[in-house]
């Protein structure tokens, strides 16, 4: 598989989850090449390169990366601390997906440097609304900083 | 003559008898015959005296010789009375002059008499001494009445003591002797008040030179002699006085040297004391400089210390939760060991999967239909969990203070399913063991605080799988509209409806499980402005009734301004929510300053409850109506228990079914 040119990195362990966010960019028109990584071990490896992705052009950078929070192994706060600290990644804009408002890591996330948070929505109608707004704000009307 | 005279006088008297006889003829010849007799005894008397008559006319002759001779005898002697006379006359003239210098001698002498009495009181005395008589000036004096007086003794106008003296009877017998004396003398009135009178005991003599009575004359001295006497008196203290004075004005002499001393000294005093108090006045008013500074630093720390100890009491309370986490932690490491294995299991597993898809898929309709199936019984179970958390509290409660339930919690154990046996346990151990059951209360409580930490996580983790199911749901109802009946449409929607309202009861469990690691921030609170705010912020539906509120001044207060909110906002729509059928929606808020907090009350005159099932009130997923009579997840009071108890406030309510409900809760009166 071409690892080259992934305009939306998606880093989600929940296959269902997955797939409905997906389904819902996929519906709102968003055709960009994604990648759906399935812990932030896999995720880490991407950015870097490593495992699986060392063969990938290292100066192409995702233009979205969808960062889910509870994740197994490397969790999606210690991905999100990782790249936000490093200079060669912390311009990529990061979206947090999470299950609930409550959660108390969100503000942790944003003092991490993460660009927007989702909660992700019990009816899907919603959810689906939501993921379509937020890939047109990151893919069509921000730029990133560079 | 007198002869003649008795002639004359008969005739009268026999012719009235004649008159007297002739009214009676037969008595007239009787008459006459005595006439007759009586004129011849007449004529023999008649002879007789003329013989008399002769013998008296040679007796006159007689007698006239006599009476020549008598006469000159007469003349002799006339001419000795006329001599006599004279002489009278004389001795009768002289006598008229003595009389007349007598007469002005008298005069004169009443004029003196007068003049004594008018002046002088005076009194007069037998020899004896008693009281013959005695003047108005007197009387004035001594204050008796002329006639109280006439008879008594002098005694009575001198000291009783006096009285039975030798020199009282001295005084007398001097007096009796004639002999005159003049003093002062003391002398009692009749009212018993003493008088001085000055005057003098006259013995008064008569003409052989012997004293027969005592006249006293006396003046009233009486105002004199006391000021006489108070002069004397005055005198002798005034000669004490003045040789009082002397010494004190000696004594003056030293003292005013020694003050001239002393004021020179207080001179060089006085001059010190100006100086310290100038210095007194500029470090006074840097004191007050100094005050002023340190009562702000005072309020400061006051305020500073409030906060501290809320955030002490919140640090607490999240240090217990922190440490509770990280045993979970500990925990949840090893479980995502677990699960990692597991997933890794999975991915193999999905290898083969995906060469079963077509089977796959027919299965996971299947699994569909059995996750409905699991989250409800998942649901029940959270619910059963809650519930058997809350009568535990409730049990643990009544043990303590009731042996008398011990019976009925028997009863309940026997109730309850297999799970309830370690508990079991644990109640017959506290049964046993009276003393630890504050042990096991914090053991609960801890217990308690778990469950809040596990049902945060537990709700986290069931929102996966229901946003799956309701996503799946959804595709099939978008995507495969065609391959399903209208049966099989309303049955997605149901699944729908229902995976949603599981999703509302999960975000409320989170809310509520929030608060226990949420810290609360302690502000000012502005609970007038708050409560408006939150009045206008609720949104009613179009054909909804319009509340009427009766908002009262509402004390400010500390806390959590955001929390406090999210109270009002509760307790306020519960309100309105269990007003709706009533035909009109009113709702009272009050408040009231205590001691020690401040109390507030949202009041409604709805549906109410009974408060037999108060117990279940605050409970989490408690509620008291059915959901189709009142709209719900029985989370609101929940939550607001747990935020005032966070503000180490209480909540209570009173209600009565069908006439209202009244929420109280209070916040710790900081100000006080």
């Amino acid at each position: 598989m071409n690892y080259d040119n992934i305009e939306i990195l998606f880093a989600e362990d929940s296959l269902d989850d997955a797939m409905l966010t997906i389904r819902a960019l996929t519906k709102s028109g968003f055709t960009n090449k994604l990648l759906h990584v399935k812990d932030g071990a896999e995720a880490l490896d991407f950015i870097y390169c490593r495992g699986v992705y060392a063969e990938r052009n290292p100066n192409s950078h995702p233009k979205l990366f969808l960062l889910d929070l509870k994740m197994p192994k490397v969790s999606g706060m210690q991905v999100l601390e990782k790249i936000k600290g490093d200079p060669d990644f912390k311009s990529i804009p990061v979206v947090i997906l999470t299950s609930s408002q409550e959660d108390p890591d969100i503000a942790k996330c944003y003092d991490l440097g993460a660009n927007s948070y989702i909660v992700k929505p019990v009816d899907s109608n919603n959810f689906f609304n939501a993921i379509k707004e937020m890939g047109m704000y990151w893919m069509i009307l921000s730029q990133p900083s560079l | 003559m007198s002869s003649k005279a008795k002639k004359g006088k008969e005739p009268i008297t026999s012719g009235e008898k004649t008159s007297l006889y002739t009214k009676e003829n037969r008595a007239e010849n009787l008459q006459l015959s005595i006439a007759k007799k009586e004129i011849i005894y007449q004529n023999t008397e008649k002879e007789k005296r003329a013989s008399e008559l002769v013998l008296a006319n040679e007796e006159l002759a007689f007698q006239s010789d006599e009476k020549e001779k008598r006469a000159a005898e007469l003349i002799i002697a006339n001419k000795e009375l006329a001599f006599q006379n004279k002489e009278k006359q004389k001795r009768a003239d002289e006598l008229y002059v003595l009389n007349e210098q007598l007469r002005a001698k008298e005069q004169q002498l009443q004029n003196h008499i007068n003049a004594i009495a008018v002046s002088n009181a005076s009194i007069e005395f037998d020899l004896e001494g008693y009281i013959l008589t005695a003047n108005q000036n007197f009387l004035k004096i001594m204050g008796y009445a002329k006639k109280d007086l006439i008879g008594k003794h002098h005694s009575l106008f001198v000291d009783k003591e006096y009285a039975k003296s030798a020199a009282y009877k001295q005084f007398w017998t001097t007096l009796k002797k004639g002999v005159y004396q003049k003093d002062e003398f003391q002398r009692v009135t009749k009212k018993g008040k003493s008088v001085w009178l000055l005057g003098s005991y006259n013995p008064i003599l008569d003409i052989s030179g012997n004293p027969y009575k005592i006249l006293k004359l006396a003046t009233d001295v009486t105002l004199a002699k006391r000021q006489f006497l108070q002069l004397a008196t005055e005198a002798v203290e005034k000669e004490k006085r003045a040789s009082e004075l002397v010494i004190a004005v000696k004594e003056l002499a030293f003292q005013n040297k020694e003050k001239e001393k002393r004021a020179a000294e207080l001179i060089i005093a006085n001059k010190e004391l100006e100086f310290q108090n100038e210095q007194k006045e500029k470090r006074a008013s840097e004191l007050v400089i100094a005050v002023k500074e340190l009562a702000f630093q005072n309020e400061e720390k006051e305020k500073r210390a409030a906060e501290l100890i809320i955030a002490n009491k919140e640090l607490e309370f999240q240090n217990n939760q922190k440490e509770d986490r990280a045993s979970e932690l500990v925990i949840a490491v090893k479980e995502l060991a677990f699960q990692n294995e597991e997933k890794e299991k999975r991915a193999a597993e999905l290898i083969i999967a995906n060469k079963e898809l077509e089977f796959q898929n027919k299965q996971k309709e299947k699994r569909a239909i059995e996750l409905v199936t699991a989250h409800k019984e998942l649901a029940h179970q959270s619910r059963e969990k809650e519930k058997r958390a809350a009568e535990l509290i409730i049990a643990n409660k009544k043990l303590a203070l009731e042996n008398i339930q011990k019976e009925k919690r028997k009863a309940e154990k026997e109730k309850s399913a297999a799970a309830l046996i370690v508990t079991n346990r644990e109640l017959a151990y506290q049964e046993k063991r009276g003393k630890e059951l504050t042990l096991a209360n914090n053991e609960l409580k801890k217990a308690q605080e778990e469950l809040g930490a596990f049902s945060y996580s537990v709700s986290h983790d069931l929102r996966a799988p229901i946003r799956a199911i309701n996503g799946y749901t959804q595709i099939l109802v978008e995507d495969h509209a065609d391959s399903i009946d209208e049966d099989g449409k309303k049955v997605l929607q149901a699944v729908i409806h229902n995976s949603r309202k599981m999703g509302l009861l999960i975000d409320d469990l989170l809310a509520f499980s929030k608060l226990g690691r949420k810290q609360v921030s302690a502000s000012a609170i502005n609970m007038d402005a708050l409560v408006n705010g939150v009045i206008n912020d609720i949104v009613f539906d179009a054909d909804a009734k319009t509340p009427l509120f009766d908002l009262q001044a509402l004390a400010p207060s500390n806390g959590d301004p955001s929390l406090i909110k999210q109270v009002w906002i509760n307790l306020i729509s519960n309100a309105i929510k269990y007003s709706q059928y009533k035909p009109e929606i009113r709702i009272k808020i009050t408040s009231a300053v205590q001691k020690d907090k401040i109390v507030y009350c949202v009041q409604d005159y709805g549906a109410g409850f009974d408060m037999e099932y108060y117990d279940k009130l605050f409970g989490v997923f408690q509620r008291l109506h059915s959901q189709e009579e009142f709209d719900g997840t029985g989370i609101g009071l929940a939550i607001v228990q747990k935020i005032v108890s966070r503000h180490h406030g209480a909540v209570w309510a009173e209600s009565k079914l069908d006439t209202g409900s009244s929420f109280y809760f209070s916040l710790p009166n900081i100000q006080h």
